[in-house]
């Protein structure tokens, strides 16, 4: 072939290459299957992902999570510059920006909105922006948010579902004198600031939204996004059944499938079965304390927690679990959390180490101790008997108890359970939120696990108000190493979304943090 | 007029039986381990939050103060909000009710059709080929668990064949019958096993007595023989059991409804059960316990009407 050829070949693969990559399609509307629906779409007042991982379509935020879920990339806001003092933050709204009803969004209703979510009195999330203490307005544009203290996480606080932008006059006159009565009303008939609008709600069994014609981002073509006309979420529960629902073509894309069946799908035709890198990890909490009811409590001892830990065959619990998908966590942290730290797996399996920290631990022979299991779930019962007879390697008799949710949240919230199974995810861009629940013992007593550490506790209120990056990161590594070597927890493995899409869905992407992204997403015609 | 007044008797009897369901739901769900608040914050709950939600619901009062409001509450139709979802119960029974019953009206109904013919013609075919192969076949979908036999019908019909839809809910009466038609069958399978097996039996057991030999003798057409003799008689056992087992329809209903995912009673139950919703579970107890009692009355009348005995 000679050089002409050759050149003309490269350059008409060039330009079919970079028009197949702006040839977004527009229109029509996407079927997505969900495990459960969504239960109260106010970002303030919700309190479950059901709801948080669909919000962003509805609201929009100042600043955007870029789709790693690590950086901000602008929103409602189009820039944004913290104070040298670090104790406020002055944001520039972008022009022209407009509520669905074609109201416009005025710096007032960011002012209230944010207010809002900083009530500690309003929903559960407050505390990821307890450090506002006022929000001012200037002019037709800017926002100023005078803080308590310096806050790293501020800007990336203002990514939070619960930092969506709501239309100050039309929820204050929805009906009602409370304001959960008032966000019941509104909720019902919202108005947007995100990229859909809810255009009906059929409770268990699906919910419609249709695009926002007034939202302001552009796509590919230089038109308005969304490029979707709608999307419909049905409620399909049963896992088997969504994807049945999926290969059949009733639905374009499907989320939480099963491990088991990740692989069969990366091989059918027709779908695009996605692994997106999440936030999730999966560990067993240990109660800690020296007595459980009147029973001495081995799991008090350090050496003994250690000794389960090396005893745990991760990679085998990561096969036989999660078929593979899974991969060993470095550290309590998730590795798509910021700030995290650590390159190899924790506790490499080694069961000589673990039977001599046992001995040193001065429980040669063993103990007996239990573990919650939530009932009927496959996964976790996996975990469970893959523990059983790994720990019964040196000495330890597990007793399984199986029992359902809430009673094992109550066992939990008392400090009476012994050891449970659990998972974790992000909701902000920042260790912070992790690090409040894990390591921090004002929170919750660190998972309830009655474990304290003076030290890491001073690191999380220093690392709460340090603005230097290179500090920071600094104390979030100290606190990962004690925790990490002493903590409440047998790390198992971190997991990524798996969402099976058909092959005509473009563009939908779940972010670590795990809300789903429908604005820039499109069907293939 | 014996019968009204046998039907009168049965409705004074169903009145404190709704009112102990009640009250065993009211006490057991407060029992439980685990209350809304925590249900609903999940594992992440801290205590202030806990402690807010749950005084706002009332739940920090003695139960029997609770119970006092919640009867109250009740004799004024008000059944409360959801905790959960925070709709008005009485909205989500009304919502949520009929596609239950419609989905076990048409289980019911298929079960019959399926059941009665062929326990007819096994009956009359006793020892044959035929009887041995409808027994056969129906002793297997009895032992066969409802979720599979929902997944192989929906993979065979739906996936593969796109005869129905895999699941879901229609738009409207006709679109509902058709999405509904995989289900129903599904929860009808083991009930029409169940009932042919007894008709059968009890054809059989007509099949022979004297006054059908009478009813011959007399020179009576076959076809009048088995509808006014046998069938009549034959049924009366079978009644019986096909009112208990709507009772068992409704608990099979839970599972058909997940698997199909229809957005029915049955997973609202265990969405309420799970969440600790207590308004839901409350409401939704009145409402079942009145449903299966309204059934159980209508057997007794039926019963009643074929054999005039009984409402003596």
């Amino acid at each position: 072939m000679n050089m002409l050829v050759k050149a003309a070949l490269s350059a008409a693969l060039l330009v079919g290459t970079s028009y197949s990559a702006l040839a977004v399609e527009r229109g029509g509307t996407l079927k997505y299957g969900r495990y459960a629906d969504s239960l109260f779409l106010d970002p303030v007042l919700n309190d479950a992902n059901v709801d948080i991982w669909v919000l962003s379509n509805l609201y929009d935020t100042l600043i955007q999570p870029t789709d790693d879920g690590k950086g901000l990339k602008p929103g409602l806001a189009t820039e944004w510059k913290v104070a040298d003092d670090g104790l406020s933050v002055t944001l520039t709204l972008r022009d022209g920006i407009k509520f669905s009803d074609g109201s416009p969004i005025t710096p007032a209703d960011v002012q209230w909105s944010l207010k809002r979510a900083a009530d500690p009195k309003k929903g559960i999330w407050n505390f990821l922006v307890g450090s506002i203490q006022d929000v001012t307005t200037a002019g037709d544009h800017t926002v100023i948010i005078k803080l308590k203290n310096t806050d790293p996480a501020i800007l990336a606080a203002l990514t939070v579902f619960n930092t969506a932008i709501l239309p100050m006059k039309a929820f204050e006159a929805s009906q009602g004198t409370t304001d959960e009565e008032k966000a019941k009303s509104f909720s019902a008939h919202p108005i947007s600031s995100g990229p859909f609008v809810l255009q009906s709600w059929d409770h268990g069994q699906s919910m419609k939204l249709t695009r926002n014609e007034n939202y302001w981002a552009k796509g590919e073509d230089g038109k308005p996004l969304p490029y979707l006309d709608g999307i419909d979420f049905e409620v399909i529960p049963d896992d088997a059944t969504r994807i049945l629902k999926l290969q059949s073509g009733e639905i374009d894309g499907a989320e939480f499938i099963p491990y088991a069946r990740v692989d069969e799908l990366k091989q059918a035709d027709g779908i695009d079965m996605k692994l997106y890198p999440s936030t999730r990890v999966e560990y067993i909490t240990m109660n800690v304390r020296p007595k459980i009811g009147d029973k001495d409590n081995p799991l008090s001892n350090e050496k003994v927690r250690q000794a389960m830990n090396y005893a745990t065959n991760k990679e085998a619990i990561i096969q036989v679990v999660t078929h593979g998908v899974g991969s060993q966590m470095t550290s309590f942290m998730s590795s798509a959390t910021p700030l995290h730290k650590g390159d190899k797996p924790l506790y490499a399996y080694d069961l000589d180490k673990a039977k001599q920290l046992m001995k040193d631990a001065g429980f040669e022979s063993g103990f007996q101790t239990s573990l919650l299991v939530l009932a009927g779930n496959q996964d976790e019962i996996g975990i469970a008997t893959a523990l059983q007879q790994m720990w019964g390697q040196i000495g330890i008799k597990l007793d399984l108890q199986q029992v359902d949710n809430p009673s094992r949240t109550q066992q939990y919230r008392d400090g009476t359970f012994t050891m449970r199974e659990a998972a974790w995810t992000d909701d902000i861009a920042d260790p912070n939120e992790i690090a409040s629940y894990f390591v921090y013992s004002p929170t919750i007593g660190a998972l309830h696990s009655g474990w304290k550490s003076d030290e890491a506790d001073k690191l999380f209120e220093a690392s709460q108000k340090e603005t230097d990056v290179a500090k920071r990161t600094d104390q979030y590594a100290k606190m990962q190493d004690i925790y990490n070597s002493s903590g409440p927890i047998v790390p198992l493995y971190e997991t990524p979304y798996p969402v099976a899409l058909s092959k005509k869905v473009q563009g939908f992407v779940q972010i670590p943090l795990g809300n789903n992204i429908f604005g820039a997403a499109w069907l293939e015609k | 007029m014996p019968l009204l007044g046998f039907i009168f008797r049965r409705v004074l009897q169903t009145i404190p039986t709704i009112a102990f369901i009640l009250v065993v739901t009211f006490i057991l769900v407060r029992l439980l381990p685990g209350d809304p608040a925590s249900a609903m914050l999940g594992d992440r709950a801290i205590d202030a939050d806990v402690q807010r939600i749950n005084a706002k619901l009332g739940l920090d009062q003695p139960i029997p103060v609770q119970f006092l409001y919640f009867t109250k509450a009740v004799f004024t139709g008000d059944l409360g909000n959801s905790i959960g979802l925070k709709l008005p119960v009485i909205e989500l029974i009304a919502h949520r009710l009929p596609v239950t019953l419609m989905l076990t009206g048409m289980a019911a109904l298929i079960a019959l059709l399926v059941a009665v013919p062929l326990s007819f013609v096994a009956a009359l075919n006793r020892g044959g080929a035929p009887d041995a192969i409808i027994r056969g076949t129906f002793q297997i979908g009895l032992s066969m668990p409802v979720f599979y036999v929902g997944l192989v019908l929906l993979t065979v019909f739906a996936a593969k064949l796109r005869w129905f839809p895999v699941g879901g809910y229609g738009q409207n009466f006709l679109d509902d019958l058709y999405h509904l038609f995989l289900p129903a069958t599904t929860l009808a399978l083991s009930l029409s096993a169940v009932l042919m097996r007894n008709l059968r039996a009890a054809i059989i057991g007509v099949v022979g007595a004297d006054y059908v030999d009478f009813a011959r003798a007399k020179g009576l057409r076959a076809r009048v023989i088995m509808t006014r003799h046998v069938l009549r008689n034959a049924l009366i056992s079978t009644v019986t059991l096909f009112g208990l087992s709507i009772g068992t329809l409704l608990g099979g209903a839970v599972i058909t409804e997940t698997v199909f995912a229809i957005p029915g009673a049955g997973r609202l139950m265990i969405e309420a059960i799970y969440g600790r919703d207590y308004p839901v579970i409350q409401g939704l107890t009145i409402a079942l316990a009145l449903l299966v009692s309204f059934t159980f009355l209508l057997t007794d009348i039926v019963q009643a009407w074929l054999d005039p005995r009984v409402a003596r």
